[in-house]
């Protein structure tokens, strides 16, 4: 189990009720880590709409994650 | 000799006056200003004078024209010195010939003292102590004076005065020069947008073009204060354009009343230096990334969502990502929500736009030179901003940009100029408003068949595959993203109502 900081964002945030929290973890990459928060978070959103960054760079949704990484999930934003 | 110069070496005075003799005139008065060691009480060693020229010229030929007719001599002329200065140096001269000597001597005093009034000028001092300061010029210093007697008869203003941006090292006479020989397209004057154009408009941009294809709405007020509650249902790009132009009359705006589409965005990229995207959908983001790529413009984009927002700044650079690097997957409206949807406080999209604004500057003034490709996320609420480094994406095809827009030949949008004309098209009208949209419709236009968007992107309904439908919402955005995605499922015979049911008339 690794520890990960997950920061949310836009419908993200809306729908976890919180920005921010860090979480104990099996997923081995960005994608897992997604699908395990889609599902008790109810995010609604395909994993193809959203882009991932770790440690404050875009990343592949395939990348490994290790302790300590901080990740963000970023859906796209429209307003203006 | 042109009526009003700049030299950046010595004066010859004796050059100038020759260069005024007239056989009407019976006279000849000068002034020579002269560089003094000392200013309020400080011993000053020398001076150095800079002058934002372009306009300069243009307002000090103006003011050797209005001498010349309010004084009735035979010529007039000014030259200033721009630079490096020492004591006892020629600064400034001003010389005038007529028939007689007191229309001599009056046209040089008002040439003078109009020049040291009005044409931006700096002035900066080097003390004995070593300290230096800029000098205000008079123009700066005084309260604006109104009523001079213009050539053209018109009341004139004091000139914009640009003197706390040019003092900065990074900007200065020539960096103002650049802002005003520069044009920049803004797309969308909504809560972006306004900030967007009151900053670059008062930072003295040459050219500014608004475009928007909307009206100004009561809901908008709140976050768009750039317009009141008299400006209602008057389109937008017309009432900015009013407004910035009583902001700043240096700046040319230019006002296009039609919302970003495929066959208008390429011509508007093109005449502009720089793009400032501001709408609140993704149709128009993409169209407008499509556009400044194969343009090879730069572009700032933003967008914001409740008390968020996200920058990204494109440059047509080999390595850096444009928007669809980011997102490969064009968005849906609809999805995510936009202001309308999600709602939005005021100054979330001001500290955007603002952010956009000198972003665009930065570009103008060619101060990115260090900027590395990124997408900005500010949180306003938790008062919290992340730089999140991007990279191009090497499937994204930037010399073929949006290749997966619908090639459809039939047009997207039908125009109707009432909802009865629709209704007798043929076509099966679809309300795809929120239901709480559809509230307050009059009795006599209800669109009986409602599926509202946000159920069909959640996958809570679906569209019909039969049938030929006509897709209506409140301003025809929304109507126009869901459109296209299903003509890219090959439903052939959808189209969206231009302009939605705020487009009708009656």
């Amino acid at each position: 189990m690794n520890e990960i900081e997950i920061q949310y964002f836009a419908v993200l945030r809306e729908r976890a009720g919180t920005s921010r929290e860090i979480v104990q973890t099996a997923a081995e990459t960005a994608a897992e880590l997604y699908d395990e928060l889609a599902a008790r978070h109810d995010f609604g959103l395909p994993q193809s709409m959203l882009r991932v960054a770790v440690n404050d760079e875009f990343a592949e949704w395939s990348r490994p994650l290790k302790a300590g990484d901080r990740v963000v999930f970023i859906p796209p934003v429209a307003g203006g | 000799m042109s009526p009003f110069a700049f030299a950046s070496a010595s004066l010859e005075p004796d050059r100038y006056r020759e260069s005024l003799a007239d056989p009407s005139a019976g006279g000849y008065a000068s002034f020579e200003g002269w560089v003094r060691d000392h200013n309020e009480g400080r011993t000053v060693q020398r001076l150095e004078y800079e002058a934002f020229e372009a306009l300069a010229i243009r307002e000090g030929e103006r003011i050797v024209a209005e001498a010349v007719a309010r004084f009735g001599v035979a010529r007039a002329a000014c030259v200033h010195r721009v630079g490096s200065l020492g004591i006892g140096e020629l600064a400034v001269w001003v010389g005038v010939s007529a028939a007689h000597r007191g229309e001599a001597f009056a046209a040089c005093r008002y040439i003078i003292d109009e020049v040291k009034h009005r044409v931006p000028i700096w002035k900066k001092e080097h003390y004995a102590d070593g300290d230096s300061g800029w000098v205000n010029c008079e123009r700066c210093a005084t309260a604006p004076h109104h009523g001079h007697a213009h050539a053209d008869g018109s009341a004139a203003l004091p000139a914009h005065d640009y003197s706390r941006q040019i003092a900065l090292p990074e900007v200065g006479a020539a960096g103002q020069a650049r802002l005003a020989a520069a044009s920049v397209l803004v797309v969308g004057a909504g809560g972006l947008g306004v900030p967007v154009l009151q900053y670059l408009a008062a930072a003295g941009i040459g050219r500014l073009g608004i475009v928007d294809g909307d009206v100004v709405e009561a809901s908008n007020l709140h976050r768009q204060p750039l317009y009141g509650p008299a400006d209602l249902g008057r389109p937008k790009a017309a009432v900015a354009a009013g407004r910035l132009r009583a902001l700043n009359p240096d700046v040319r705006i230019e006002v296009h009343e039609v919302h970003a589409a495929p066959d208008n965005i390429d011509a508007l990229v093109e005449h502009h230096d720089l793009v400032v995207e501001c709408t609140d959908n993704f149709r128009a983001k993409f169209l407008v990334n499509d556009a400044v790529l194969r343009a090879r413009k730069p572009a700032v984009f933003a967008s914001v969502h409740q008390y968020e927002g996200q920058l990204q700044v494109y440059r047509p650079l080999p390595h850096w990502p444009c928007l669809r690097c980011l997102w490969p997957e064009a968005p849906r409206d609809g999805l995510v929500g936009n202001c309308a949807e999600a709602g939005v406080l005021g100054p979330v999209p001001a500290t955007l736009g603002a952010m956009q604004a000198m972003q665009a500057l930065k570009r103008l003034l060619g101060l990115d030179a260090g900027d590395t490709p990124s997408l900005v996320m500010v949180d306003l609420l938790g008062l919290e901003t992340r730089r999140l480094a991007a990279r191009r994406n090497p499937d994204c095809d930037h010399d073929n940009p949006g290749h997966d827009r619908p090639t459809s030949e039939q047009p997207l949008e039908l125009e109707f100029e009432t909802l009865a004309d629709a209704f007798e098209s043929g076509l099966e009208l679809v309300d795809i408003r929120e239901s709480w949209e559809r509230a307050h419709d009059p009795p006599g236009l209800q669109i009986p068949t409602h599926l509202p968007l946000g159920e069909l992107v959640h996958g809570r309904a679906e569209f019909p595959a039969d049938g030929r439908y006509l897709i209506i919402c409140a301003h025809g955005v929304r109507s126009l993203s869901l459109t296209e995605h299903l003509r890219s499922r090959g439903q052939a015979e959808v189209y969206s109502l231009r302009g939605g049911l705020a487009a009708l008339r009656g």
